[in-house]
């Protein structure tokens, strides 16, 4: 999923909602597994306090009831579960939609069954995967009856309606049998034996990952009479303008299921309210707020203000770098630090230009200093720097080399080494150790601190290396929709992208951004062009291999092959801060980056 | 001025020619705009639809849903067609929603802003302006002149800003007035949404003040020049009366004018403001269209910008002639 | 954008226009030579020795030859000054958390977040304000001079078609059509690499958009030039129409096109800035003024410095031209005091 911690530059573009159909994702995912504590702030001058880091948080509610202000200087991009692919989305989804599996909040690696009633058991040759669901789950109004497995099905099945176009359903759902000619309708490899059996059938033995992806908001159930026609209309109505719950909350809507003008105001407001006919009996979900009061806009070292001093309150999206510094220098029980929620890279575009030339992007990645970058993004409390592409938390990170990665030359210093560099830059055959082509480089930022700052430092030091460049700062939506994904457009490099996984699986991370034919002519999430036949080849088998250990390991070789090929100049692995007001329990959710689990969060 | 029966028709005439000039105008920009943004390479927005890894069939899907595929001639015909027989300004690109719906939901917001500076303004503007030329050339008129021309050379947001680090309640250092994003609507709560207009009321007017205070300085100098005044002065009426029946009232006319013509122009350069206080207004509509490229809002707020400075520029030239009969026969 | 001292300038000429021909033209007339004043004197020899007499215009002018020469020798004083260049990140001079630090021997002005010496970036952005302001006013006028010429000068389907032009050019907003243009520029520039991105993109939209003013109060001169006996004399002497445009009417037109382009100067500087503040002026990592301040927007509260320096660069070089065109304007068109009681 793409990395999507943005902060805007301030009020100018606090209200800049982000709008766009599965572009903007952010990181889904979070570190949080027990057995791998690697803190980004470890051996740092800033040392982590008790209460930072949620792994050990407490998920006993303090109260039943109340109301929680939120604020939120982003808007929210999409609200239907099929079209949401944002972390800051995943926290509205998570309260309203469920889906056949979800993680707790402190798990990133532990799904539990949510509507599904048992764990998927999967066929012997891993080509089937057999799902039970819980009776007595019930829809929000207006259509009020109980979800059964035909929900499902159309669910999954409108991912693939152009109308809709889930953003992950073909590498996920793609070796569904029958998937490969689905516009909406039926999909032949899903089957319905009774009103609480689903049963997928795969081309491919790939059961395993298919599992994963039952915790993604697609498989949460969408009644077909109610969503049928909404889906008819290009783009769909259905989570833009009317839309049904099945979890412990709803969008505050009308009788006809409307909550668009009503529970959602885009670019102001957002409104949850508990919806009636859910059945805690069915759920793990404690739900202990009565209401939830979304704010969207607003200047973020404001916002960061209002809430470190505010009491029933909380920050949606990451709090401003000036914001986190305050908060741990004065308010250090209101904020609490995720380490592991993704990668922020630039990326070198390997398919045209000066860096098709390996030792060219040797060269960028011997020289840039992530050290000052990790210093723009807020310092070691939000950021370390990045050295491979499986992070802290991710299976196969250890595998791949841990927080030192792969040992290469140009990966040693992360403060940046120019003997280095210019060592592969002579490689390159520029004896000056200075780029002297004549090429001048495109590089397309993305506005918005630390955004801005990321990119000025990767411009300066491909500057330092000889290269002219011509350097502009967008908006993140059409820095990703008309440059970095158009390929056509030949983009040198794009600093501000980066990835995170979509569920506990090495696979989310690595496959999409740089597996060679998934690289596509507009939305392309393959942003360096990575096209390498032995890599793609690798991704292949290692699609099919079973049993985590296994897959760690071959992910991670793909990892560090990735690493030797240079790819892309890495900056850093984000942790993701979360700031609340005095009167507030807060409950982060570990698997969604650490964004807040509304689910659980209570009020002292 | 009593129109007689043929100069009452002269004006009718006259005002006609002036709207269906203004209207001529306003398709003009709209043409305008559209082949300037038609022409410049903004973004192929059925590709920022479509999402991630799509297939040219739906990319070719969205284009032809949102008429991309069409001439540039029938897309403007369309477009025309809609605003003129149903104010339909289109929908946005990405969210879908109707543009004339965004802005209409914005407008509020605007017109707020725009109405509190504007009563501060002219009070703040014309009274400093008077005193300024009663009492010219003493400290208090270089003082009050002097602090104009600074408010006029200093950039709004600049304003903003330092008005928040100083006054905001949260983050100022004398925490008086709401700071930015506590704009709340005037149906919602009088109260919470005239404290959070006080700051924004205040930047927006400081430049417009300062502006009529001078333009109100220097003609209230001029007439207090004519002989009409010192026939005035001699017949012994008070100064005070002098000045405020005779002189304010000669000079407020090019402040009538040109109030007019800044009304027109406010609904974008209120911009900046609703940009540094987080107003949800057309200004912050306009913007954010921009950096997200998507040109039916851009195109819908550029036009209703237009309008309101048509309109007002008709109703000031309407005025005149009204005022001097010598206009109408241009 | 704020509308500046130009207040006048700005709305004079959109107020209705007196009968074709007829007298007046706009609130400032053309150059009145009252009679006391020393014949023999060409108008812009009058025009100088009033406006020398400006004290505050005078120093004005003073502190914009100040600014010229700090933009041209910006390396030099920097050097001097011994503060790293504009374009030095240095992440040591920020704190363990990202945040700059604030004035100090090293960095007079303090740092902003990548470390960059905020002293030698404001020193820099008077390049871009100054370039902008003259060389986007320069353009400006030359092509509102010309319209207004042949508008005035010919009458008839030429002054009508490009006063239409004037009205149509004068509805747009130009700050929401600017932003717009400079937004679809930014990558590649426009008009098949006619107009490249940033600096060279705003200079285009003033030329485009900020003409109107001048050729209207041109074409206002120009229709009651025409009418002047000296034309008159010229043409029975059998004069071409370019030598009575060069030879009789441009020289009086010299002065006032001075005064109005320096009321258009501080406008265009303010428009820059107010683009580069939005986001959409000029490129990283070029100092801009108003780049910088949105820069200082998301840490006003907590890095004074970064917010004030630029500000007041801005807010005293914007009003420097102001007192200058007031002075100008002044000069040109002395206004009847009417004596105190």
């Amino acid at each position: 999923m793409f990395n999507h911690h943005h902060r805007w530059r301030g009020a100018a573009l606090s209200a800049a909602a982000v709008l766009i159909a599965g572009l903007l994702a952010a990181a889904l995912g979070a570190c949080g597994s027990s057995e791998n504590t690697s803190s980004a702030a470890a051996g740092t001058s800033v040392p982590l306090k008790a209460g930072e880091s949620p792994l050990g948080q407490q998920l006993a509610g303090k109260k039943r009831g109340g109301t929680l202000t939120v604020y939120d200087h982003g808007d929210f991009e999409h609200l239907d579960p099929g079209e949401a692919y944002f972390a800051e989305d995943y926290t509205v989804l998570s309260a309203t939609q469920r889906p056949l599996y979800s993680y707790p909040p402190n798990s990133a690696t532990k799904l539990e069954p949510d509507v599904a009633a048992g764990p998927p058991v999967i066929s012997a040759g891993g080509t089937t995967v057999t799902v039970h669901i819980k009776p007595h789950i019930y829809f929000s109004p207006p259509v009020n009856r109980e979800v059964n497995s035909g929900d499902i099905a159309y669910a999954i099945e409108r991912g693939a309606n152009p109308n809709v176009a889930c953003p992950y359903f073909t590498p996920y759902f793609g070796d569904l049998v029958g998937a490969e000619k689905a516009a909406g309708g039926p999909i032949s490899g899903i089957e319905m034996p009774d009103k609480y059996t689903i049963v997928f059938h795969l081309t491919k033995p790939t059961a395993a990952l298919l599992s994963g992806a039952l915790s993604l908001p697609l498989s949460a159930p969408v009644p077909p009479e109610f969503a049928k026609p909404l889906d008819a209309h290009h783009p769909t109505t259905y989570g833009s303008e009317y839309v049904v719950a099945s979890g412990p909350y709803m969008l505050k809507s009308n009788s006809k299921g409307k909550f668009l003008g009503i529970g959602y105001q885009p670019g102001k407001s957002a409104t949850l309210v508990r919806n009636p006919n859910w059945n805690p009996h069915t759920d793990f979900r404690p739900a202990y707020l009565d209401r939830i009061d979304i704010n969207i806009g607003g200047e973020p070292t404001v916002i960061g203000q209002q809430v470190l001093k505010g009491e029933d309150v909380v920050q949606n999206d990451n709090p401003a770098q000036s914001i986190v510094k305050e908060a741990y220098e004065h308010f250090p029980q209101q904020i609490t630090f995720t380490p592991g929620s993704g990668t922020y890279y630039a990326s070198l575009n390997n398919a045209h230009g000066p860096f098709t030339n390996i030792n060219l992007r040797k060269a960028v990645w011997a020289a840039l200093n992530r050290g000052a970058i990790v210093k723009v993004r807020g310092g070691p409390l939000v950021a370390a720097p990045m050295t491979h592409f499986l992070y802290p938390s991710v299976a196969g990170y250890e595998e791949a080399g841990g927080p030192a990665g792969p040992k290469v030359d140009y990966n040693e210093h992360p403060e940046g080494d120019m003997a280095v560099a210019q060592k592969y830059m002579k490689l390159a055959g520029y004896p000056s150790g200075k780029y002297t082509g004549g090429k001048t480089l495109q590089v397309v930022g993305a506005t918005g601190e630390p955004e801005e700052g990321a990119a000025q430092i990767v411009n300066q030091t491909l500057q330092n290396l000889g290269f002219k460049t011509h350097l502009s700062i967008l908006d993140k939506s059409v820095m990703y929709g008309k440059y970095c994904g158009v390929p056509a457009q030949e983009i040198d490099v794009c600093p501000n992208v980066g990835w995170g996984r979509d569920f506990a699986d090495p696979q989310t991370v690595l496959y999409a951004p740089f597996y060679g034919p998934a690289i596509s002519p507009s939305g392309n999430a393959n942003w360096s062009q990575v096209n390498n036949p032995q890599i793609n080849a690798a991704m292949e088998k290692a699609t099919l291999v079973v049993g985590e250990p296994a897959r760690a390991q071959a992910w991670a070789k793909i990892d560090e092959e990735l690493v030797h090929q240079a790819v892309v100049a890495p900056e850093v692995y984000a942790s993701l801060a979360n700031i609340e007001g005095r009167g507030v329990a807060g409950v982060d959710e570990l698997w969604n980056d650490g964004n807040w689990d509304y689910d659980f969060t209570s009020l002292k | 001025m009593l129109a007689t029966r043929t100069e009452g028709g002269a004006i009718t005439r006259y005002i006609i020619r002036r709207v269906l000039w203004g209207i001529a105008l306003l398709f003009l920009v709209a043409a305008v705009t559209f082949v300037l943004f038609y022409v410049l390479p903004v973004a192929n927005p059925a590709q920022l639809r479509a999402g991630r890894n799509p297939s040219p069939r739906i990319v070719a899907d969205i284009s032809r849903e949102l008429g991309l595929d069409k001439p540039l001639y029938t897309q403007f015909y369309d477009y025309v067609k809609g605003v003129a027989l149903h104010f339909n300004l289109g929908y946005s690109f990405y969210s879908n929603a109707s543009v004339k719906s965004l802005i209409f939901e914005r407008l509020p917001a605007t017109i707020s802003l725009a109405a509190g500076g504007v009563v501060i303004w002219l009070v703040s503007g014309i009274s400093v302006g008077i005193i300024s030329a009663v009492r010219r050339r003493t400290w208090l008129d270089r003082a009050s002149m002097s602090t104009a021309l600074v408010f006029i050379s200093a950039p709004e947001y600049w304003l903003g800003l330092i008005a928040l680090f100083l006054f905001a309640s949260d983050i100022g250092k004398l925490r008086v007035f709401p700071g930015a994003g506590s704009y709340v609507g005037l149906s919602t709560d009088p109260g919470k949404w005239f404290t959070s207009l006080i700051l924004p009321w205040l930047v927006l007017a400081a430049t417009f003040a300062a502006i009529y205070a001078r333009l109100l300085r220097s003609s209230l100098l001029d007439v207090l020049g004519q002989d009409y005044i010192r026939t005035a002065r001699a017949k012994g009426l008070s100064e005070r009366r002098v000045i405020m029946r005779h002189g304010v009232r000669a000079a407020i006319t090019p402040i009538v004018t040109v109030l007019g013509l800044d009304l027109g122009t406010l609904l974008a350069g209120a911009l900046l403001v609703e940009v540094v206080f987080d107003i949800p207004g057309v200004g912050r509509l306009n913007y954010d269209a921009i950096t997200h490229s998507d040109f039916p809002i851009i195109q819908g707020t550029v036009l209703l910008a237009a309008l309101f400075i048509v309109v007002a520029n008709i109703l000031v030239d309407i005025s005149y002639a009204y005022l001097d009969p010598r206009v109408r026969f241009k | 954008m704020t509308t500046g001292a130009a207040d006048i300038l700005v709305r004079g000429p959109l107020q209705p226009e007196p009968a074709r021909g007829g007298a007046g033209s706009g609130p400032v007339g053309p150059l009145d030579v009252d009679a006391g004043d020393i014949a023999a004197r060409s108008p812009l020899q009058l025009f100088w020795r009033r406006f020398r007499s400006d004290r505050v215009a005078v120093v004005s002018l003073g502190f914009i030859a100040l600014l010229v020469v700090v933009a041209l020798a910006a390396p030099l004083i920097v050097q001097i000054a011994g503060v790293p260049g504009p374009n030095v990140q240095n992440p040591n001079a920020t704190d363990a958390f990202g945040s700059p630090l604030g004035p100090s021997a090293a960095h007079p002005f303090g740092v902003d977040q990548l470390g960059r010496d905020v002293f030698a970036r404001v020193l820099y952005g008077t390049r871009v304000s100054l370039e902008v302001g003259i060389i986007g006013t320069a353009l400006a006028t030359l092509i509102g001079a010309v319209f207004g010429l042949l508008s005035g000068f010919y009458g008839g389907w030429v002054d009508t078609l490009l006063s239409r032009a004037t009205d149509v050019a004068l509805c747009f907003p130009i700050l929401l059509l600017g932003l717009g243009i400079s937004a679809a520029c930014q990558v590649r520039g426009c008009a098949a690499g006619a107009i490249q991105p940033g600096v060279s993109t705003i200079i285009a939209i003033i030329a485009l958009f900020n003409w109107t003013y001048i050729a209207r109060i041109v074409r206002g001169q120009v229709l009651s030039l025409r009418e002047q006996e000296f034309v008159a004399a010229a043409r029975s002497l059998g004069a071409s129409n370019a030598r009575i445009v060069f030879g009789e009417i441009l020289p009086n037109l010299t002065a006032p096109l001075i005064v109005y382009a320096s009321l258009l100067i501080p406008l265009n500087i303010l428009l820059e800035a107010a683009l580069s503040y939005l986001g959409v002026g000029v490129h990283a990592p070029t100092a801009s003024w108003g780049q910088m301040l949105a820069q200082a927007t998301p840490i006003f509260n907590t890095a004074w410095w970064y917010m004030t320096f630029p500000g007041i660069a801005l807010l005293l070089t914007v009003l420097a031209f102001n007192l200058l065109g007031d002075g100008l304007q002044d000069a040109l068109n002395p206004r009847t005091v009417p004596q105190p009681h």
